[in-house]
């Protein structure tokens, strides 16, 4: 919208700016801590020369700016930046991809984790995170980082619903996928559950007649179908790499499990997944 | 020397190399590394695998390896392999750290039958050598085949002491080889070959600037291997919003790569199945007519908006205007919507050139090699800030 503004003349351009401040790490969000070099702020155009190829990340999830400072504490330096992912959705997404779900969550914005060197969470639409340096264990001072960002920086803390479909038991890891759920182009961006027996995954397509376009370019690539009875339509199938698989169609979702343990039924399985979808 | 019709040149037919080192190299490692069959071979979606040495490495990879960067779906990864892809590139940093153990994960047992390369970020040897150890935990294996000190600028960012930790990682038996990735190839050109450095891999995409060209010439002859990546060259993210890439773009600007015979192997990023048949194919499909006239349109389009950070406009200004600096400056602007951020930079400048004004002269001396239209962009900023 910015962007669109922008294009219009100076007079629209200098309201959207101002209309939209950015969120913006300082160092004195925590006493004892002083700035140690420039203040950075990145955008599209040159994320890379920051962190070179790990731009690519941030770009598949809607990246826009990042605004970012150096603090330092004695021989501790906390490397703050905060990017602004366009919607929280996006900025959750992020944060799903990079966390490790084999470490604990930390409660703050939408969601969090601090590990000894490290803090990662997401809030409103901003993906924020602090790398600590040297070795050490920072996660106290972490904690006091993460309460000071998660004043700083506005938005919702209320996790997408997404979130809530997938059940929390054997959960390996819970990640919005944003282009080419299970490698397939037909299904272009969506939610993807790594449990030990399958994975899980929900696409929201932008109307029902859109998804049940969907189903019908999935039958075409997987020819062999076998019928099944999960939400509005539904069918089986296998591959060599993606397992037996199902899909389903419940309005605008399209969602189903793949790569399912033996002894598991993948349409049951989709069939309890369905049942959580709005 | 016209740049721009050298930068023509580039594009249309300017991509011969001497062959050098096109026969199979011996390796200076003890391990044993992936063998390819042939030369030509068949991948087992019947597309013809097309392989190259890596340098003096010996090894021989698939002309198109396979960028693990954000691919969501480990399956594509594993696909590849079983395919007959065999080199795959990752990094420490990528998706946070997360990256690597999807990818050891989707190669598991096929690790044996492929290269594997990963990239570490520390700026001391203490650190890089940690990073090491934590890659080849995540990644599931033994070695990497190629390790690389990421994303590196300046001669000075290839110190000693980070060579030297990898030296000592490779008498470990933790690397086969030491690489570099860069995005400033023409700086670091003469330091790369002075550190004995093994690969390098390099943004290299039909809107390289023409300065790659003797660079990437110089590192070949001397026997580095040479990977390319940002081969889709994604000017859309740079200004202003771009066209949208017609369909057979892509197949087009990997074919352009590739069929340069100092690039071993082009890593291109993949998410799914349908991009990796069609890289697939592309291995044993020759650049055409029609991919150049595709990529002549391309570079037409983007050429307006896509500073290449050639720094041929340098000093051109007979005002000396920094003109690189002022088209960035009307990007803030214009193509994020931080007009604050521009104009900050913008009063940064020297008081004499933010007085100037491009209207003033009657014709401007800045020429862009590359079609950025300089003088528009020039009095947008003094429009905008001044």
């Amino acid at each position: 919208m910015i962007r669109v503004l922008c294009g219009l003349g100076l007079s629209a351009c200098v309201m959207a700016a101002a209309d939209s401040p950015a969120a913006a790490p300082t160092c004195n969000l925590v006493p004892g801590w002083t700035q140690d070099g420039a203040a950075r702020y990145y955008t599209t155009d040159n994320l890379f020369e920051y962190m070179d190829g790990n731009s690519e990340g941030y770009f598949s999830y809607n990246f826009q700016d990042m605004h970012g400072v150096t603090c330092k504490q004695g021989r501790t330096t906390f490397v703050i930046d905060i990017s602004d992912m366009g919607d929280p959705d996006d900025a959750y997404g992020w944060f799903s991809d990079v966390r490790d779900l084999r470490q604990p969550a930390y409660k703050v914005g939408m969601g969090g984790q601090i590990v000894p060197r490290r803090l990662v969470f997401a809030k409103g639409k901003y993906y924020v995170e602090i790398a600590a340096n040297p070795e050490g264990d920072y996660t106290a001072a972490l904690k006091q980082w993460a309460a000071a960002l998660d004043k700083l920086v506005p938005g919702t803390s209320t996790a997408p619903a997404a979130i809530s479909w997938f059940a929390t038991e054997k959960l390996q890891t819970l990640k919005l996928a944003p282009q080419s759920v299970l490698g397939l182009r037909e299904l272009k961006r969506g939610y993807v559950a790594q449990y030990d027996y399958g994975k899980a995954f929900v696409v929201l397509e932008d109307t029902p007649s859109s998804a049940a376009a969907v189903m019908k370019q999935l039958r075409e690539r997987f020819g062999e179908t076998t019928p099944a009875k999960v939400g509005d339509d539904a069918f089986l199938t296998t591959d060599k790499y993606l397992g037996r698989l199902c899909f389903a169609l419940k309005g605008r979702y399209v969602a189903g499990y793949a790569i399912t343990a033996d002894g598991m039924d993948p349409a049951a399985l989709s069939a309890q997944l369905v049942g959580k979808l709005d | 020397m016209d740049r721009s019709q050298s930068r023509r040149d580039f594009l249309a037919a300017g991509l011969a190399l001497p062959a050098v080192a096109s026969a199979s190299r011996s390796s200076n490692s003890a391990e044993p590394a992936p063998q390819a069959p042939t030369r030509t071979s068949s991948g087992s979606a019947g597309s013809a695998l097309q392989f190259r040495t890596l340098g003096k490495t010996g090894m021989r990879v698939t002309t198109v390896g396979f960028g693990c960067m954000i691919t969501s779906d480990p399956t594509v990864i594993t696909r590849a392999a079983d395919m007959g892809i065999n080199y795959f590139d990752t990094s420490r940093g990528y998706q946070g750290g997360q990256n690597e153990r999807m990818v050891g994960a989707a190669l598991g047992a096929r690790r044996k039958d492929i290269f594997l390369a990963s990239k570490c970020d520390h700026k001391t040897p203490e650190g890089i050598l940690a990073e090491l150890d934590t890659s080849l935990k995540e990644l599931g294996t033994g070695h990497l085949d190629v390790w690389h000190l990421h994303g590196k600028s300046t001669p000075a960012d290839i110190p000693d002491d980070l060579l030297e930790a990898q030296r000592k990682a490779k008498q470990q038996g933790k690397i086969r080889f030491i690489g570099v990735s860069t995005h400033n190839l023409p700086a670091i050109v003469d330091r790369v070959i002075e550190a004995k450095i093994e690969v390098v891999q390099v943004p290299f995409a039909f809107t390289s600037d023409a300065s790659y060209q003797p660079a990437i010439e110089k590192l070949h002859q001397a026997g580095l291997g040479l990977i390319a990546m940002k081969v889709m060259a994604n000017a859309r993210r740079r200004g202003a919003p771009q066209p949208q890439r017609p369909a057979n773009f892509a197949p087009a600007a990997l074919k352009w790569a590739i069929r340069n015979p100092a690039i071993a192997t082009a890593v291109p990023s993949m998410t799914d199945i349908d991009q990796l048949e069609q890289n697939l194919a592309v291995m044993s499909q020759r650049f055409t007519d029609a991919d150049a006239k595709i990529l002549s349109a391309r570079l037409e389009e983007v050429g307006p908006y896509f500073c290449r950070m050639c720094g041929h406009c340098a000093g051109q200004c007979p005002k000396g205007l920094p003109v690189s600096d002022m088209v960035r400056f009307v990007m803030y602007a214009d193509g994020y919507g931080q007009f604050p951020l521009g104009r900050e930079h913008f009063r940064n400048m020297s008081a004499e050139h933010q007085q100037v004004r491009c209207g003033d002269c009657e014709i401007c001396a800045v020429k862009c090699p590359n079609g950025v239209q300089v003088v528009q962009q020039l009095m947008r900023a003094q429009e905008l800030f001044a």
